[in-house]
């Protein structure tokens, strides 16, 4: 590899923004195929009832429908991610579980010709008990939402390392709080849509915002019963995805049902509210920690319960259920830690994977840490330094951490922050605080754990790169075209990037684990390099030097010190089609993992391949008469082993400590009638945090140049959405010498701890 | 269902081509623009006139297309994201978007570049405070706004920061 790198570290405009800026990138719901349908969903409006039964004669008989589908069409089969977690019927057959769950559907020429036969639907249910938070899920004789999951415990994660009891034996200070959060809500810009497309040889071509085409396809395959060749999952652009897009939901089953039935093409657009209930939202979260410290504030023992609200189904639930620990296990040294995660299943939509992973877990973590440091007059700065991660040591359950910048992310942020002029020394109503987090770079995925990519050289010396990995906003279209053109020599604008679509890409993991730029980078770095090597075989007799004297710059190969003597990359690309030898290379990466590594029956073993690390400061003004806080200022960073391009990076950091942070830790949670009815499902209630929310950021980016990573390069941004949030947690604390344990810090919640201050009562966690 | 009302003839100059078109009355600007016209560039975020998703420029104001009934722009010219590039090459605020790294998943930014042009045009050299009230009528889940809020600032050349408290 050359060491001079022309694109890597460079701040490049992303190869997508034109087309973007243009308002020609095709999302799914701008595609229209001839002869297309309309559909739309029927939806139950109890959170819990048996369906009795479902008559849609009087709806086939509106002008215009084409085809109806309702539980009858599903088979019963159930659904699941996992082969234990197979738990939902995509279209239900005998019972809802939940407000807004999909009973039927209907394909017509025009939406009003749908909406109009949707009314037209007779279903008859028998409501059933609503249960509509863990307590009474868990409750004695509580009535089961799967028969085969006893007080309706959905999930339990159980992991014991070292001796937790002698730990706190040990323990100089110990500490035990309680925290909560309802849920948190993704709200992506673009509402989910589906076009699902039945080819003439039985195919099924299908287009959808998603984080994983080839999961998506392998589900859906499974599901209509069709070879995975079948079901043909394609490009478009995605409007944001924040964990929200990672699994399978019955929008694509339907609209494949509903297109296979009329064998036409069916466009299912969601609007704002079937996007926040009938895809994913967070898991509301009670986060019981205990923390015991030794007189310098170093944890020595720490054991964890959490009850995560799941909803009515499993999704990703083991998953969502371990990522909360697993990142807190990473960030810091724990000697003793034991972790009880409960994924619970009440009468509420669905819980995913959400890119802030639990404000009730991570803000818990550490502001308990600042509470164990105030006690004992030490800095949380000091205490956080003492605790953290260095590069080298080996997590709790078994996962080396080969590069690790967090101290430095501690050390600059804190610098830039000003943490020692300000903290313990700013005027009444301001407070500054700390937050610390790291992440995943992938998990263990069995044979779908690894990415593959191929490069062919075209004719003309450009070329084309053909990639599994899927862009949902984030970048990675850029990433891969930026890592392509490095290692072939060429500008950006030579290469042509077919990505995400299953009839064409090899297999790829997806981009809902971090995982994109270490796999799916690192594969097409490896295939490039590939077809790389090819070309200078083929040049090497013509320039009359050897493979590894040569080098690929600016569309040329070179002899390297001579650059007289050069090839046009196209003339060596038809030398070796003259020669029967095409340039096509081919790379792979398939990250070390332990992969007898299992969420639930074996948590221990390599989670990743690497981690990345960050550290976040955020100062915070409180009004101590309406209990509003303004964010004064975020220093965010971030170890993201080396930013390929500090402008995607930084855009990472800034929307990040938007989503988990502001917005994550100030205002966003959904709300619910004792029925079970979301109040704030749209962007009118659900309150985002806008440009007039946000603070001055400045972002630090800290480079631990990994072993692994392509060029160094591990995963940017999710720490900062989590950091952020602990951040403000702690800064707010601080302000008004008072921890609040309920999150988000609404106006209200933070009134009421300073009255609760004033009146001299004790801080108090939320009560289970 | 009731009895469909009779469908009128919509006529506008959208993005600089007069058009003229069969539509129901109750048909929102949104609807014809992505049905009829097949400029699906601006976006339905909520349809609520919330996200700004949709926003268009009607004789020059920003309007919720989603909330604006098509007829309401009749005889009037209708400025979409499609056509703020002119013969080929990009409008100075499409290039500053780009080049900030304005854009991510880039389904706010059709409604973010009128809005863009809207202040422009009222406010040459609009200082931080002003870009962002103008923009606080839109969502972007994607950047925290920073690199909208630089991209929009370059192109009045009025630095970060000047008139915020």
């Amino acid at each position: 590899m050359s060491p001079q790198l022309r694109y890597v570290g460079q701040r490049l405009p992303r190869v997508d923004s034109e087309a973007k800026a243009r308002g020609a990138a095709l999302f799914a719901g701008d595609i229209r195929l001839p002869r297309m349908l309309h559909a739309k969903v029927l939806r139950s409006p109890h959170a819990h009832a048996r369906i009795l039964s479902v008559d849609y004669s009087e709806a086939l008989k509106v002008p215009g429908v084409r085809a109806v589908v309702s539980g009858q069409d599903s088979a019963a089969v159930k659904w699941g991610v996992f082969r234990y977690t197979r738990d939902q019927v995509l279209l239900p057959v005998e019972r809802v579980r939940f407000l807004g769950e999909e009973v039927a559907a209907i394909a017509a020429e025009s939406l009003t010709a749908a909406e109009e036969a949707l009314a037209l639907i007779k279903v008859q249910y028998q409501p059933l008990p609503v249960m509509l938070n863990v307590w009474e899920a868990m409750a004695e004789g509580a009535p089961l939402l799967h028969d085969d999951h006893p007080h309706n415990i959905n999930v339990h994660v159980a992991i014991n390392v070292g001796d937790v009891e002698q730990g706190f034996r040990e323990s100089h200070l110990v500490r035990e709080d309680t925290f909560s959060a309802p849920e948190d809500s993704y709200f992506m810009t673009e509402p989910y849509a589906v076009v699902a497309n039945p080819l003439a040889d039985g195919s099924l071509e299908l287009w959808m915002p998603n984080a994983a085409p080839h999961q998506k396809a392998k589900a859906l395959a499974n599901a209509l019963k069709l070879p995975l060749g079948k079901v043909i999952v394609r490009k478009c652009a995605i409007g944001g995805a924040f964990g929200g897009r990672s699994d399978v939901f019955p929008a694509e089953f339907i609209a494949a049902l509903l297109a296979i039935k009329a064998q036409r093409p069916v466009r299912l657009v969601y609007s704002r509210e079937e996007n926040s209930l009938a895809t994913r939202k967070g898991h509301g979260m009670f986060t019981m920690i205990k923390t015991g410290v030794d007189q310098e504030g170093r944890v020595l023992a720490r054991d964890i319960t959490c009850y995560m609200d799941g909803g009515a189904y499993s999704s990703t639930g083991p998953i969502a259920t371990s990522v909360p620990f697993l990142c807190m296990e990473q960030c810091y040294k724990l000697p003793n830690v034991r972790f009880n995660g409960y994924r619970v299943y009440t009468n509420k939509p669905i819980g995913g994977m959400y890119r802030v992973h639990g404000r009730a877990f991570a803000s818990g973590v550490d502001l308990q840490l600042d509470l164990l440091a105030e006690e004992l007059g030490l800095d949380p700065l000091e205490v956080r330094l003492k605790n953290a991660r260095q590069a080298g040591e080996t997590t709790p359950t078994g996962s080396l951490v080969q590069s690790c910048g967090l101290t430095e992310c501690i050390t600059k942020s804190a610098l830039a922050a000003g943490w020692r002029a300000k903290y313990g020394k700013l005027p009444p109503w301001r407070g500054i605080g700390l937050g610390t987090n790291s992440v995943q770079t992938g998990f263990p995925m069995g044979i779908r754990g690894g990415s593959s990519a191929m490069v062919k050289f075209n004719e003309d010396g450009q070329a084309t790169v053909i990639s599994g990995v899927v862009d949902n906003g984030q970048g990675n279209d850029h990433m891969l075209v930026q890592i392509a053109a490095e290692v072939l020599g060429l500008e950006l604008g030579d290469i042509q990037l077919i990505s995400a679509d299953t009839q064409a890409t090899p297999n790829d993991p997806g981009s809902y684990s971090m995982i994109s730029t270490l796999a799916g980078g690192g594969a097409v770095k490896a295939a490039c390099q590939d077809a790389l090597a090819q070309l200078l075989a083929v040049a090497a007799p013509a320039l009359q030097a050897p493979p590894q004297d040569l080098e690929a710059q600016g569309g040329q190969i070179m002899v390297a010190n001579d650059p007289d003597r050069a090839l046009p990359v196209a003339k060596a690309v038809r030398l070796a089609l003259a020669q029967g030898k095409p340039i096509m290379g081919r790379g792979s990466f398939f990250p070390r993992v332990d992969n007898k590594r299992e969420w639930l029956s074996n948590p221990f073993g390599q989670l990743s391949e690497t981690f990345s690390f960050g550290a976040c400061v955020a100062e915070v003004e409180v009004d101590p008469t309406t209990g509003r806080v303004r964010i004064l200022n975020l220093v965010l960073s971030q170890d993201c082993g080396r930013a390929l391009n500090p402008l995607i990076v930084e855009g990472q950091f800034e929307g990040g400590a938007a989503m988990g942070g502001v917005g994550g830790m100030l205002a966003e949670e959904f709300q619910w009638t004792k029925e079970g009815r979301c109040l704030n499902p749209s962007f009118l209630e659900y309150k985002v945090p806008l440009a007039c929310d946000m603070p001055a950021m400045a972002n630090i980016i800290v480079e631990s140049m990994d072993q692994s990573g392509p060029f160094g390069a591990k995963e940017a941004g999710m720490s900062v959405a989590m950091s952020a949030a602990q951040a403000i947690a702690g800064a707010v604390a601080n302000a008004i010498g008072r921890p609040v344990f309920e999150y988000p810090l609404t106006p209200a919640r933070v009134l009421r701890a300073i009255q609760e201050k004033l009146a001299g009562l004790p801080a108090k966690g939320p009560q289970g | 269902m009731d009895k469909p009302r009779p469908k009128q003839i919509f006529s506008a100059q959208v993005n600089g081509q007069w058009v003229e078109l069969l539509i129901a009355p109750q048909e929102t600007l949104l609807e014809v623009l992505r049905d009829h016209l097949e400029l699906t560039g601006s976006k339905e975020g909520c349809g609520e006139g919330v996200c700004g998703a949709c926003t268009v420029l009607v004789d020059n104001q920003p309007r919720r297309a989603c909330l604006t009934l098509a007829l309401e722009a009749q005889g009037l010219p209708v400025l979409t994201v499609e056509g703020l590039a002119q013969g080929g090459e990009l409008s100075r605020e499409q290039r500053s978007f780009i080049a900030h790294g304005a854009i991510q998943c880039g389904y706010c930014a059709p409604g973010m570049l009128m809005a863009t042009r809207d202040l422009l045009s009222r406010q040459p050299t609009p200082g931080e405070e002003a870009i962002r009230r103008q923009i606080s009528g839109h969502v972007c889940r994607c950047t925290g706004y920073a690199k909208i809020v630089e991209a929009v600032a370059a192109l009045g050349q009025a630095s970060p920061g000047e008139d915020r408290p």
